[in-house]
């Protein structure tokens, strides 16, 4: 066989294996143990053009995006559905293109990221990518949200 | 990457057509990387790499609504689909264009420069990109957005 076309065949293969790896990894939640408690003020997150001053009831999902994200659009819109649908859930959305600081601080690497809180605030998992709906799901039972 | 406001607010594209692109992308980058590799045909792969530079340039410059690709999706292939399910902000595929133009004018520059392999190596690279997008939509490119602006390869405003 020409080596060109050996070449080629490897480099599809590793897009392929890359592609499947990512996708079967992304979306899956990672459990946090002794998180910190986000702190609102740092956050100076906005809802509606008003600053976001409480967390949810019984969760809330701290979503992070930024403008260069398609994802993040679709993973927004499925959140506030979620929302509308869970009284005690929160949806808050942070754009981090112009906020290094708090992309630091988290160690944001990737968006969206979303952080899964529970009533006070503390992290409880973390979600690279867009979220699988049954990996939310899960983790909001764990915090009594069906 | 200067005018990416004013092509955020417009109705959306349809998240297919940037697949499209993507999808010839990658052919056009296989093609890159087997004739390059033949001292007979590398010519041949230049002006190829130069036919793509010169497409992520009109992607980069003119968003990608106006990409001569969207237009050929738009009267060849749209046609023939469902209308699409949801629509997708233009931002992320405007900064996708700037990434190939990156990583493919780096490629075509080094190659002009007499870098050995320059053309394969940036082509592998490109199609890699082009490749995950067409098949799997992922944006390589958005992805990294945040990550790359941590390190300090894109600038921060602030």
């Amino acid at each position: 066989m020409d080596f060109r076309i050996a070449i080629i065949a490897v480099l599809v293969l590793v897009a392929l294996a890359a592609g499947f790896w990512w996708r079967a990894r992304t979306g899956r939640a990672k459990l946090v143990r002794s998180g910190e408690i986000v702190d609102l003020g740092k956050l100076k997150a906005s809802r509606a053009g008003k600053p976001v001053t409480s967390f949810g009831k019984k969760a809330t999902l701290l979503q992070f995006s930024t403008e260069v994200c398609s994802i993040c659009v679709q993973t927004a819109k499925y959140f506030k559905e979620l929302e509308s649908k869970n009284p005690d859930l929160k949806h808050i959305e942070v754009d981090l293109t112009d906020r290094m600081d708090l992309a630091a601080h988290f160690n944001v690497m990737q968006t969206p990221t979303t952080l899964v809180l529970d009533r006070t605030g503390k992290v409880q998992a973390r979600i690279g990518g867009a979220p699988k709906p049954n990996v939310i799901q899960q983790e909001l039972a764990k915090l009594e949200i069906k | 990457m200067s005018n990416t406001n004013q092509q955020s607010t417009p109705k959306g594209l349809d998240p297919r057509g940037p697949r499209f692109g993507a999808a010839i992308t990658s052919v056009l980058m296989v093609l890159v990387i087997y004739l390059s590799l033949a001292p007979e045909t590398i010519n041949l792969a230049l002006g190829i790499m130069i036919f793509s530079v010169a497409m992520f340039v009109f992607g980069t410059a003119l968003g990608p609504a106006k990409h001569p690709y969207s237009y050929l999706f738009k009267y060849l292939v749209r046609p023939a689909l469902k209308p699409p399910t949801a629509l997708e902000n233009a931002t992320p595929v405007h900064f996708a264009q700037f990434v190939g133009l990156l990583v493919t004018g780096t490629g075509l520059v080094l190659h002009l420069l007499n870098v050995p392999y320059a053309l394969p190596i940036a082509a592998a690279a490109a199609f890699t990109a082009a490749f995950l997008n067409a098949v799997f939509a992922y944006c390589l490119g958005c992805q990294m957005y945040l990550g790359l602006k941590r390190i300090g390869v894109i600038p921060s405003k602030s």
